[in-house]
C-alpha cells in the first residue's frame, strides 16, 4: 500500500477535483450517496452473475496473484466474476470516478478501489465513495468496531464508505552486516547516520513514504506522538514544525550525497539499499521486505528495525464508487476479503503476507489458531512486534504543509 | 565512405544500446549490484510477464492499434491529399490546425474530454479509439502530405484517359505508388495506439488492459526489474518487427 499516492496521481487528483468544483452547478452534489439498508441475502441474490472491476495498484506481484489465485476463485464461487484493473497510481481510479460522477454515469467502469489515505479524503469530498455500506457485510463482525486504525483513515471519518482490507505499519529496513548494532529510537537512527556520513537517507517528499518518514520524526523531535495534535492547525503547525526542519537541515551534510540531492521515490532509494550505496530504507509495507529478500533484491541479512516508541501504522481499505453499476457484487466481494479464510491466506508470507484487519479475539477458535499458527519470519517481526505502541496517523490536513514545508525549509536550505 | 559507415555504426549502436541492459534483465533471475552481468539466469521475468497477462494484453494492444491506424491512415490520406492539391485557400492554417493535437499533452486531452464523453454516452471503447485517432491523425497527415507533394497526378490523368474506371486508379495506379507512405502513416497510427497509456485508462474506462498498462503498473515498484524487462520488450519487438516489414514494402516499390 506504500506507493498508492505519488505526486503525479496527487496533481491529477488535484486537477480531477478542481475541475469538479469549478463546473459547480453541473457536478452532483458532494453529498455521499448512501446504500439502501437490505438484507444480506438480497445482496448476494442481486450479486449473482455481476462482473466486479477492481482497480488496484498492480506493481506488487503478490498482491495480483493473491487477487486473481485465491480471491477472485472465491467469488466465482458465490458467481461473481473478479476482474482485476492493474493501474500505477490509485489517483487514476479516483480521476476515472470523479470523470464518471460529473457526468452523473450510474453504470461506471469502477466497482471496487484499493485505496487509503489521500486519494480517500479526495473521493469523499466529491460524494464519489457509496457510504454507509459496511454495516451490511456479516464479516464486518470480526473487527474491532473502535479500532482507529478502521475508524479514521488519515484522519477522515470512514463512515462506512470503504471496507477494511489490511493493516500496514511504518518500518525502518536496515542490513545487520552493515550495521551489527542498530538503533531502537528514531532519534538513534538519526544520530547513527550522522556518525555515519553518506550510509542515510530518505524519500524526497512528497513521496508517500518520504512524507510518513517527516512525520515519523516529527512524532521523535516533537517529544512523542501525544505531543503533535492530530487534527491540523496552523498554530500547532508554526509551534512544532521548525525543531522539525531544523533537524532536518542539521542532518542533511550527513546523508547521502551530502543531502545535495535526495531519492525521489521510495523505489529509488529501496535501489540505492540493494545496491548497497545506504545502508537503511524504509516502507509502509513491511510485509513485501520478505519477498525482496527471498528474491535476491535485498541481501540476506536485511532486517526490519523495530523502534521503542513504535511506529505509524494505517490500514488500507475496499472502497465502492457511487458510480458503479455492480455495487451488490462489490459488497460481496469486500465482504469475502474480509473473511478469516481469504484474511489468513493473504497473511501468509508466501501469499502476500499482509496484516490482517481482523481481531483475533472475535474469530471463532479454528480461526483463531490459523492465525496464531503463523510461520515468523527472520525479516519482518510479527505484527503484534511492529503495532506495539502503533503511532496514529495525522490527518491528511498535515500531510501538504509538512511537504511543502521541508522544500523550502530543508531541500531548497 | 568510411565516415558514413562509421555515423550508421555509432546510430545503430545508440540504437541497440539500452535494449542490451533490457535483454539481460529479462533472463536475470538474480542481478544485485556491483555485479556487471546477472548472478543468476532464469525466467522468473517471463513467468511473471505471462501471470500479469502479458499474451492477452499484447493482442489488446495489437487491437487497438489496429483500430486505429485502420481510421487515421485514410484521413491522413485524405487531408494530405487535400492539402497539397491547391483547393485549399489557407493549407497552412489547416495543417496547423490538424497538427494541433500534438502539441496538447494527452493528460489534458484525457480529464477535459472524459466527462464530455461519458455524458455522450459515448461507449468507452468507442470513446478511447476515437481519441487515439485525434492523437494520430498528425502523423498520418505529415507523412501523406509530403508523399502526396512528391506524387504526380498525371499518372492518374494518364490512367483515366486510357479508359481506366476511377476505382480501378486508385487500386492499381493511385495505391501502388503510394504503398510506401501509406505503410508509414499506418505504423506511426498504429504506434500511437499500441503505445498509449493514459487515454487507455482513463477514457478506456480500464476496459482495455493494455500492454503499457501492464509496464506501467509492473515498473511502479521495487524489485520487478526482470518482470518489466519482458514486458518492455514485449512492448517493443513487434512494432520493430512490423518496421522491417515496412521497410521491405518500401525498398520492392522503389525497385
Amino acid at each position: 500500500m506504500t506507493v498508492l499516492h505519488r505526486w503525479y496521481g496527487r496533481a491529477l487528483v488535484a486537477a480531477g477535483a478542481s475541475a469538479v468544483v469549478l463546473t459547480g452547478c453541473a457536478a452532483p452534489d458532494a453529498e455521499a450517496p448512501a446504500a439502501e439498508d437490505r438484507s444480506w441475502d438480497d445482496v448476494l441474490a442481486e450479486a449473482e452473475g455481476q462482473t466486479v472491476d477492481l482497480w488496484m495498484y498492480g506493481g506488487d506481484v503478490q498482491g495480483n496473484a493473491y487477487v486473481d489465485d485465491v480471491l477472485a476463485p472465491a467469488a466465482a464461487e458465490l458467481g461473481v466474476t473478479l476482474r482485476r484493473v492493474p493501474i500505477a497510481d490509485t489517483g487514476d481510479a479516483v480521476n476515472r470516478v470523479l470523470s464518471e460522477r460529473q457526468a452523473g454515469v450510474t453504470e461506471g467502469e469502477v466497482d471496487l478501489v484499493w485505496v487509503n489515505g489521500d486519494n480517500f479524503a479526495t473521493g469523499r469530498q466529491a460524494g464519489a465513495w457509496l457510504c454507509d455500506w459496511t454495516s451490511m457485510l456479516p464479516n464486518m463482525a470480526g473487527t474491532d468496531p473502535d479500532d482507529p486504525l478502521l475508524t479514521t483513515d488519515f484522519g477522515t471519518p470512514v463512515d462506512g464508505c470503504e471496507a477494511p482490507w489490511h493493516k500496514a505499519q511504518f518500518s525502518l529496513v536496515y542490513d545487520a552486516a552493515r550495521v551489527p548494532d542498530p538503533p531502537a529510537t528514531l532519534a538513534g537512527v538519526l544520530d547513527w547516520a550522522e556518525a555515519n556520513p553518506g550510509r542515510f537517507t530518505y524519500p524526497a517528499p512528497p513521496d508517500f513514504t518520504g512524507s510518513a518518514f517527516l512525520r515519523q520524526v516529527l512524532y521523535s523531535v516533537s517529544g512523542g506522538v501525544e505531543e503533535v495534535p492530530l487534527e491540523y492547525t496552523d498554530q500547532a503547525y508554526d509551534e512544532l514544525s521548525p525543531a522539525l526542519y531544523d533537524r532536518l537541515a542539521e542532518l542533511a551534510p550527513a546523508l547521502w550525497r551530502e543531502g545535495d540531492t535526495y531519492p525521489q521515490s521510495q523505489q529509488e532509494l529501496d535501489r540505492l539499499f540493494a545496491d548497497g550505496q545506504v545502508d537503511m530504507t524504509m516502507t509502509y509495507g513491511p510485509a513485501t521486505v520478505d519477498d525482496l529478500v527471498a528474491d535476491g533484491t535485498f541481501p540476506d541479512t536485511t532486517r526490519v528495525l523495530t523502534l521503542e516508541e513504535g511506529t505509524l501504522g494505517n490500514a488500507s481499505f475496499l472502497a465502492i464508487p457511487s458510480t458503479s453499476g455492480d455495487q451488490a457484487g462489490a459488497m460481496v466481494v469486500a465482504d469475502l476479503a474480509l473473511s478469516p479464510e481469504q484474511q489468513l491466506a493473504k497473511a501468509r508470507p508466501e501469499v502476500w503476507g499482509q496484516f490482517t484487519v481482523l481481531d483475533l479475539d472475535r474469530l471463532d477458535d479454528d480461526a483463531r489458531a490459523g492465525f496464531e499458527a503463523l510461520p515468523d519470519s527472520a525479516v519482518v517481526p510479527s505484527y503484534e512486534e511492529l503495532s506495539a505502541g502503533a503511532d496514529p496517523e495525522l490527518s491528511a490536513d498535515w500531510v501538504t504543509p509538512l511537504d511543502d514545508g521541508w522544500r523550502r525549509e530543508v531541500a531548497a536550505g | 565512405m568510411l565516415v558514413s559507415r562509421l555515423g550508421r555504426g555509432a546510430l545503430a549502436v545508440w540504437l541497440v544500446l539500452p535494449l542490451v541492459p533490457l535483454l539481460l534483465w529479462a533472463a536475470a533471475d538474480r542481478w544485485s549490484a556491483p555485479a556487471l552481468l546477472p548472478q543468476a539466469w532464469g525466467t522468473t521475468g517471463l513467468a511473471e510477464a505471462r501471470a500479469a497477462g502479458a499474451g492477452p494484453a499484447a493482442v489488446r494492444s495489437a487491437v487497438l492499434g489496429t483500430a486505429v491506424a485502420v481510421l487515421a491512415t485514410p484521413l491522413g490520406a485524405l487531408a494530405g491529399r487535400a492539402l497539397t492539391s491547391g483547393a485549399l485557400r489557407a493549407p497552412g492554417l489547416v495543417f496547423a490546425v490538424l497538427l494541433s493535437p500534438l502539441v496538447l499533452p494527452p493528460f489534458a486531452v484525457a480529464l477535459g474530454l472524459d466527462v464530455l464523453l461519458l455524458r455522450l454516452r459515448v461507449p468507452a471503447e468507442v470513446g478511447l479509439v476515437l481519441l487515439l485517432t485525434v492523437a494520430a491523425i498528425p502523423y498520418t497527415t505529415v507523412v501523406m502530405r509530403a508523399a502526396y507533394a512528391a506524387h504526380d497526378r498525371h499518372h492518374d490523368e494518364e490512367a483515366r484517359l486510357l479508359g481506366a474506371s476511377a476505382w480501378q486508379v486508385v487500386r492499381s495506379v493511385h495505391l501502388p505508388l503510394l504503398a510506401p507512405a501509406v505503410a508509414g502513416a499506418a505504423f506511426l497510427a498504429f504506434l500511437v495506439g499500441w503505445s498509449d497509456y493514459v487515454v487507455t485508462l482513463l477514457v478506456g474506462g480500464g476496459r482495455l488492459v493494455t500492454l503499457p498498462l501492464l509496464v506501467g503498473a509492473a515498473a511502479s515498484a521495487t524489485g520487478n526489474d526482470a518482470q518489466v524487462a519482458v514486458l518492455a520488450l514485449s512492448a517493443v519487438l513487434p512494432p520493430v518487427a512490423l518496421l522491417v516489414v515496412i521497410g521491405s514494402i518500401g525498398r520492392r516499390a522503389r525497385r
